[in-house]
């Protein structure tokens, strides 16, 4: 009985809680189809105008695939930087851990616009400003202890007994390594992935000192008119940007539906079988 | 390893002299070599350029304690500094109570609804700060779509304000916190094995009791992880408070990015970050007294 | 057989990307920062692309202007902005500081035939465009009995309802603070900061602070702060869209921006021929207060701008007739830090 109430109550917070993420898409999306230039509730008509003003505008989609670069490289660099330094804190001996905790840890702290200000003064003595590179290695910082601390809280659970188990059938350290352990902390790997990408995707204050004429990323060419004018072009990108996820997290259930369709039909027909 | 290594050598267990002491804190393993890469790009990226423009701090405007001096001189930079932490807080105590259950919820669900609360959770993700801001205050401003529907249902006679005060910015900034919590949480959650609860249960103990008995302590680590995150990020927001929280809300961040964007005082800018980033380190420091962090984030003490 | 087949291939596209690289480097080129958004499109629109393609140049945008950004090109010697539009008490500060470069005498020349007001020039700056802080007010919440004054402004009594100001001190603030307790607009300045702050302790409670353009309109169009200290262009803007929103231009207080040339530029000689070109078009300028609500820096622009759209423009008669003042950012240029200061700490309280 218990189990059934506390079941319930779980669905109905979970509920809520869906419900408070999910309000500011729901005006969002209105709004990128509203007449009106100014952000207002509700919306009024019906245009798709503000969409065709990105489709018009190629610097939007310029700006757009520059942060998913920039993104991407940052999260992959992360999670390899992150990950190896994951496996040196739970499982490593070295001295002065706590100054190279701080250091780690630093760069969540700092705040952005220091970061960003400290990095560019140095960054345009050696020209790496605008650069994707030069992007890549400050969203590096920014997004690596994510991947840390994730990859931490997953390694301390792994059962080293299967790690024993396996070296002591023969495997070596290293394909223990891949065999065993990486599989186990994959999905801490991802999490972290998945923070450090969204980390630089979404980053704002240090991509302004390192975007310029050459590189600019979405999150800047969004915040550049807010000081005087927001119009709905911004809620048109939102939307898009949402959209655009949404289905390829659709389509990679579907793909998933499909092949468990087709696994359940050919076991099935397969009179050998497995 | 250093286990098989003084069985090989054969060294008895002894006190050991003050040299072999150092010698020992200074050893590395290999495992502990792992930590070079991310740290010599660390040092070189990051901490090289804000020790640079921390120096300044000491030189800029004039030479010496000046800019701390005024930190502490006037007592604006102290009571916004107590004002964040107190905010950040907050926030990462709403989201742990909201994340937890959460997360739970998660790790009992079919794979469908499972990939449905994950993508949920993190839909702030996939929408910019700027507009986010935006369509909460639509939403939570006293004329806005809550109020609105709130006074048409009956439920209030006038508005209920909820801008321009701790609750909006708490309700702004939980939202964005939500998914850093959750998901380690959830990443550790999954990791339990759940015939240690039946288990317990197998046992004598009540299902509730071997809940609280055992999955949560085993679900720590992830707590812990989300606990810091959140709590770290909330020290940095500035924009979220900002638009939905009123002056005497104001996070240091604004006033860092106010130091260095129109004042253009780099020097003090960089004094308020030292502050920040000394008290976060000591409240860390106390926190590890009582709660041992090391050891529930990285299982060593 | 495959190896050359790849190699040729490779080849190939590597040709063809250098090649796509070499395009246009022939035109001189001119990097551009202002503000952002839909006004930078109309600025660039206005006045710098059709100069751009009389004189074979390229214009290469920035957004938004960031002063620490500037500072810091200027000291490493690597400016990549030629032109960058500023707040005026920021170009006196960095013009006495060595930071901008000083305007050469074709452009000083050009600047008195457009008739430019001289106080809204400095040693190396050019105004760009002109607006005024006005009061706006909710036409539903008021219509026409509505404050005409900033001494009604601050009547909480006669004018119920919140206030909204500009979280910003050169917003005009302590101007109307000062205007509405009596002192003479001859007398404004230096600023009696004390008079100030009192005065808008009395009405400390109803305040509302915005930070951005679209928050000021957000707020009196909702009615939940029905008067508003504003930037007229916005509200402008907004009364066309249909907001309930109107402008009372009674003691508006005239500002501009202005726009300058940071100092190492490579190429300031061509940053100069744009200044002179903008001075002697007015039309090009007309062209921008169409397309941006914004006022021309030169009043002969005023001229040449519809007739219905006059009585908006600042820089026009029928605004400055009513002003009480132009902001001076000779004493802002002298008092922001302080001024940031002290208006942190009463605001917190």
């Amino acid at each position: 009985m218990t189990r059934i109430l506390t079941r319930a109550g779980l669905i109905l917070l979970a509920a809520l809680i869906g419900a408070y993420i999910l309000l500011p898409i729901l005006i969002i999306l209105p709004m990128s189809v509203s007449e009106s230039a100014f952000l207002t509730f509700p919306p009024q008509g019906f245009t798709w105008q503000w969409f065709e003003e990105l489709k018009l505008d190629p610097t939007w989609l310029e700006a757009a695939t520059a942060s998913l670069r920039v993104a991407a490289l940052s999260a992959i660099l992360s999670v390899v930087l992150g990950t190896l330094a994951a496996l040196a804190l739970v499982r490593g001996r070295f001295p002065f851990r706590g100054p190279v905790l701080m250091v780690l840890l630093a760069p969540l702290i700092v705040p952005y616009v220091i970061i960003g200000l400290a990095v560019y003064i140095a960054f345009l003595e050696i020209g790496l400003t605008e650069t994707t590179l030069g992007f890549v290695l400050v969203h590096t910082c920014l997004g690596v202890p994510y991947v840390m601390i994730n990859v931490c809280a997953g390694l301390v659970a792994v059962d080293r007994r299967l790690e024993m188990a396996s070296m002591n059938l023969g495997a070596g350290p290293v394909s223990t390594f891949f065999r065993i352990t990486l599989p186990a902390i994959l999905p801490n790997m991802l999490a972290g992935a998945l923070f450090a990408f969204i980390t630089s995707w979404d980053e704002v204050v240090v991509a302004i000192f390192m975007s310029g004429p050459t590189l600019t990323t979405l999150p800047v060419k969004m915040w550049a008119g807010i000081r005087v004018q927001i119009d709905p072009t911004l809620a048109a990108i939102s939307s898009l940007a949402l959209l655009v996820i949404v289905g390829c997290f659709l389509i990679i259930g579907l793909g998933r539906l499909v092949q468990r369709l087709l696994a359940r039909r050919s076991v099935s027909s397969d009179s050998t079988g497995v | 390893m250093s286990l098989t290594k003084s069985v090989s050598t054969g060294r008895s267990v002894r006190p050991r002299a003050r040299s072999s002491r150092l010698r020992a804190y200074l050893r590395v393993d290999g495992w502990g070599l792992l930590i070079l890469p991310l740290l010599v790009f660390l040092v070189v990226i990051f901490v090289v350029p804000l020790g640079m423009l921390i120096a300044k701090s000491f030189t800029d405007p004039t030479v010496g304690l000046d800019n701390y001096r005024e930190i502490f001189a006037e007592s604006l930079y102290l009571k916004i500094l107590t004002n964040t932490f107190v905010i950040a807080l907050s926030v990462t105590a709403v989201t742990l109570l909201l994340a937890y259950p959460y997360a739970y919820l998660m790790t009992i669900a079919t794979p469908m609804w499972r990939t449905v609360l994950l993508l949920l959770v993190l839909v702030p993700f996939w929408t910019s700060v700027l507009v986010r801001s935006f369509a909460l205050v639509l939403l939570l401003r006293d004329t806005g779509v809550l109020n609105t529907i709130a006074q048409d249902v009956g439920l209030i006679s006038e508005p209920f304000p909820i801008m321009r005060s701790m609750k909006g910015v708490i309700f702004g900034m939980v939202q964005v916190a939500l998914p850093f919590a959750v998901l380690p949480m959830y990443a550790t959650m999954r990791n339990i094995d759940t015939r240690l609860t039946k288990a317990a249960q197998g046992l004598g103990d009540r299902p509730s009791g071997a809940f609280w008995r055992v999955f949560v302590p085993l679900s720590m680590p992830g707590v812990a992880a989300g606990l810091l995150l959140t709590f770290i990020q909330a020290l940095g927001y500035y924009i979220t408070p900002a638009m939905l929280g009123g002056p005497k809300n104001t996070m240091i961040g604004e006033l860092i990015v106010q130091q260095v964007s129109t004042v253009l005082q780099f020097g003090f800018a960089a004094a308020l970050a030292v502050l920040l980033l000394g008290t976060t380190f000591v409240l860390l420091a106390i926190a590890g007294r009582f709660m041992n962090l090391e050891r529930m984030l990285m299982g060593r003490s | 057989m495959r190896t050359k087949a790849i190699s040729l291939v490779s080849t190939a596209a590597l040709v063809l990307s250098v090649a796509a690289c070499g395009g246009g480097e022939d035109s001189d080129s001119l990097t551009v920062t202002m503000w952002g958004g839909q006004a930078q499109d109309a600025h660039v629109k206005s006045y710098f692309t059709p100069w751009g393609k009389q004189a074979d140049v390229s214009i290469r945008q920035d957004s938004p202007t960031d002063y620490a950004k500037l500072d810091a090109q200027v000291k490493s010697g690597k400016v990549s902005w030629g032109l960058a539009e500023v707040e005026p008490n920021y170009a006196k500060s960095a013009c006495d500081a060595g930071k901008l470069e000083k305007l050469p005498e074709r452009v000083i020349e050009a600047a008195q035939k457009a008739e430019i007001d001289p106080a809204q020039m400095n040693d190396c700056a050019i105004p760009i465009l002109q607006y005024t802080f006005s009061i706006a007010y909710n036409t539903d919440t008021f219509g026409d009995a509505h404050p005409t004054t900033w001494a009604e402004f601050f009547d909480t009594e006669a004018f119920p309802g919140k206030r909204g100001f500009w979280k910003y001190v050169t917003g005009g603030i302590f101007e109307a603070a000062l205007l509405a307790d009596g002192v003479a607009p001859e007398d404004l300045y230096p600023l009696d900061l004390d008079r100030a702050f009192k005065k808008l302790d009395t009405i400390k409670d109803d305040i509302v602070w915005y930070d951005t353009g679209d928050q000021q309109v957000q707020l009196v169009a909702s009615g939940e702060a029905p008067l508003v200290q504003a930037w007229n262009g916005r509200i402008t803007q907004a009364a066309k869209a249909g907001e309930p929103v109107a402008n009372e231009y009674g003691e508006n207080l005239i500002s501009y921006d202005q726009i300058v040339t940071p100092k190492g530029y490579d190429n300031v000689e061509l940053a100069q021929d744009w200044m002179v070109w903008f001075l002697e078009n007015p039309e090009a300028q007309a062209d921008d207060v169409v397309a941006s609500g914004y006022g021309p820096a030169s009043p002969q622009a005023v001229d040449l701008v519809p007739e219905d759209i006059r009585p908006d423009v600042a820089g026009g008669a029928a605004v400055n007739d009513q002003s009480a003042a132009l902001i001076d950012y000779n004493y802002w240029a002298e008092h922001y830090d302080e001024v940031t200061k002290r208006f942190n700490t009463w605001i917190a309280q």
